[in-house]
C-alpha cells in the first residue's frame, strides 16, 4: 500500500539524516539547564514548574521540526508526484504525520523522563508524563501537517508556523499538563486524559483533510 | 452584489450614511454612558469604561465570525467578493480585541488590583487575537499571488473557527475572577437589570456594528480596485472619478 511505502520513505530519509532525530533532544537539554540557572537550583522551586516545563519543552522541539515536513518535498517536486499519483492526498498527509512522528514525537516521549529527573518531577507522575506525550505528540505531528502544508513555499515560515499552531496547541498544553500536574497533586488525570484523547481523534480526523485542501492550494 | 463592480457601485451609496449613523449613536452612546447612567453600586464610577469594553468585545466574536463564515464561501465558491470582506474584516477584529484587552485591563487594575490575570476569557481573548494575526500573516505573505494568499488565509480562518469552541471550553477550566456575563437573556441573577444602564450599552453596540460595517466596506472596496486593478471596471472606474 502507498500509505507504507511512503512512511518507509519518509523514515528512512529522516533516518539518514541523525540530526533531525536528536537536534530536538539536544535543544530541550539546552533550555532545561537555563531553568534552573534562572530560577536558582532549589529542588523546590523547579518541582513546582516541572509539569508545565517538561510539556512545554516537548512542545516547542517538536514546533521546531514542523517547517520542514512538506518543504523538502514541495522544493523537489515530489509533492507534486503524490498529488498527480492519484493517491489519496489526505492518506499522504496521514503518511508524512505518521512517519514525523516516529523520527520526532517517540523520541520525545522516551527523552521525557531525562527531562523530568533534572527538574525534580515526583517519581508517581512519569507514567502519566509519558502517556500524556504518547496521546499529544500525534496532535503536535497532525497540526503540524497543516501548518508546514501553509508555509511550505515561504522563507523564513517557521515564525508564522508557530502563530497559526500555537492557538491550536492551547488546549492540548492544558489538558496534557494538567494531567500531570493533577497527579503531582494526588489527584485522578483520567479527565485530562479523556479530553486530550478527544483532541487526538479529532486533530487525527480534520487536520488531514485540512493540510491535503492547503497542499491543493499552494500546488494550483 | 457578488460581482466585484457592482459591489463596488452599490457600497459606494452606503458608506456616506452608515458612517453618520455610526457616528451618531456613538456620541449618543458616550454621553449616555458617560454622564447620565447611574454610578454602579459596587464599582462606582469606574464601571463606565464598559460601554466601551464590552461592545469592543462583542465585536470581536462577532467579526470573528464573519470572518469564518466569508472565508466557508471564499473557499468553497471563490467568491471574489467574500475573499474581500474576510480580508477586510481581518484588521478591524484585531483592533478590536486589542480594544478589549486594552480596557478590559484598564478596568482590571482599580476593581481587582492587577492590569493581567489569567482568567478564563482575558485568555481566550488573547488567543482570538492570534487567531487574528493568523489569518493576517498568512495572508502577507504571499504578497505575491492575492487569490492564493485570500484561500490560504480562508483555509486557516474555517480552522480558527473549528477550534474556537474547543479552545474556549478548554481555557475555562480556570477558576475565573471575572464577572459574569453583563446581560443575560435568560435573566439570570447577575447581570445589569437597570434600563438606564442598558441602554448606552446596546446603543454602542449598534454604533460599533455600523462602525465596522463602514470600516469593513470602505475596506473590502479598496481591496477589490487593488487586486483586480488590471480589469476593465476598475479602470473606467478610475477614469470616472
Amino acid at each position: 500500500m502507498r500509505f507504507w511505502i511512503l512512511l518507509q520513505r519518509d523514515v528512512l530519509v529522516a533516518w539518514r539524516k541523525k540530526s533531525n532525530i536528536y537536534q530536538p533532544l539536544v535543544f530541550q537539554l539546552l533550555i532545561v539547564t537555563m531553568f534552573p540557572l534562572g530560577l536558582g537550583a532549589g529542588a523546590q522551586t523547579l518541582q513546582k514548574i516541572a509539569p508545565a516545563v517538561v510539556w512545554i519543552l516537548a512542545l516547542i522541539s517538536t514546533l521546531i521540526t514542523l517547517e520542514n515536513i512538506f518543504k523538502d518535498d514541495y522544493e523537489d517536486g515530489s509533492l507534486a508526484l503524490y498529488v498527480l499519483s492519484g493517491m489519496s492526498l489526505p492518506l499522504a498527509v496521514l503518511g508524512k504525520a505518521a512517519a514525523h512522528w516516529l523520527t520526532t514525537g517517540l523520541p520525545v516521549i522516551l527523552f521525557a523522563p531525562v527531562i523530568a529527573v533534572l527538574l525534580h518531577l515526583p517519581s508517581t507522575a512519569y507514567g502519566v508524563l509519558m502517556l500524556s506525550l504518547l496521546i499529544a505528540t500525534p496532535i503536535f505531528s497532525l497540526l503540524g501537517t497543516v501548518g508546514s502544508a501553509l508555509i511550505m513555499n515561504i522563507k523564513n515560515g517557521g515564525m508564522l508556523l508557530s502563530v497559526l499552531i500555537m492557538p491550536l496547541l492551547a488546549p492540548v498544553l492544558i489538558f496534557g499538563a494538567g494531567a500531570v500536574l493533577e497527579t503531582t497533586l494526588g489527584n485522578n488525570p483520567s479527565g485530562h486524559l479523556s479530553l486530550l484523547a478527544g483532541c487526538f481523534v479529532l486533530s487525527l480526523s480534520l487536520a488531514p483533510l485540512a493540510a491535503a485542501a492547503a497542499i491543493k492550494v499552494n500546488l494550483e | 452584489m457578488g460581482s466585484p463592480p457592482s459591489f463596488y457601485r452599490i457600497t459606494g451609496y452606503w458608506l456616506k450614511p452608515l458612517l453618520i449613523l455610526a457616528m451618531l449613536l456613538m456620541v449618543y452612546g458616550l454621553v449616555d454612558g458617560l454622564f447620565f447612567a447611574p454610578p454602579d453600586y459596587q464599582q462606582g464610577d469606574s464601571y463606565r469604561i464598559m460601554f466601551v469594553h464590552v461592545p469592543a468585545a462583542w465585536m470581536s466574536m462577532f467579526i470573528y465570525g464573519i470572518i469564518g463564515v466569508s472565508g466557508i464561501i471564499a473557499f468553497v465558491w471563490r467568491m471574489k467578493v467574500a475573499e474581500a470582506v474576510m480580508m477586510a474584516s481581518a484588521p478591524i477584529g484585531a483592533l478590536f480585541t486589542a480594544l478589549t484587552l486594552l480596557t478590559g485591563m484598564l478596568w482590571g487594575k482599580p476593581m481587582w488590583g492587577t492590569y493581567w490575570d489569567w482568567d478564563a476569557r482575558m485568555t481566550s481573548e488573547l488567543i482570538l487575537l492570534f487567531l487574528y494575526i493568523g489569518v493576517m500573516g498568512i495572508y502577507s505573505a504571499y504578497d505575491d499571488d492575492p487569490r492564493k494568499a485570500a484561500r490560504l488565509a480562508a483555509l486557516v480562518a474555517i480552522i480558527g473557527l473549528v477550534n474556537l469552541p474547543i479552545i474556549r471550553y478548554s481555557v475555562v477550566w480556570w477558576t475565573s475572577i471575572h464577572q459574569g456575563a453583563s446581560i443575560s437573556l435568560m435573566g439570570g441573577n447577575s447581570g445589569i437589570k437597570e434600563w438606564s444602564m442598558l441602554r448606552p450599552l446596546l446603543v454602542m453596540a449598534l454604533a460599533t456594528k455600523f462602525y465596522y460595517l463602514y470600516s469593513m466596506l470602505h475596506r473590502a472596496r479598496s481591496y477589490l480596485l487593488r487586486t483586480e486593478q488590471n480589469k476593465s471596471w476598475v479602470i473606467k472606474q478610475v477614469i470616472e472619478d
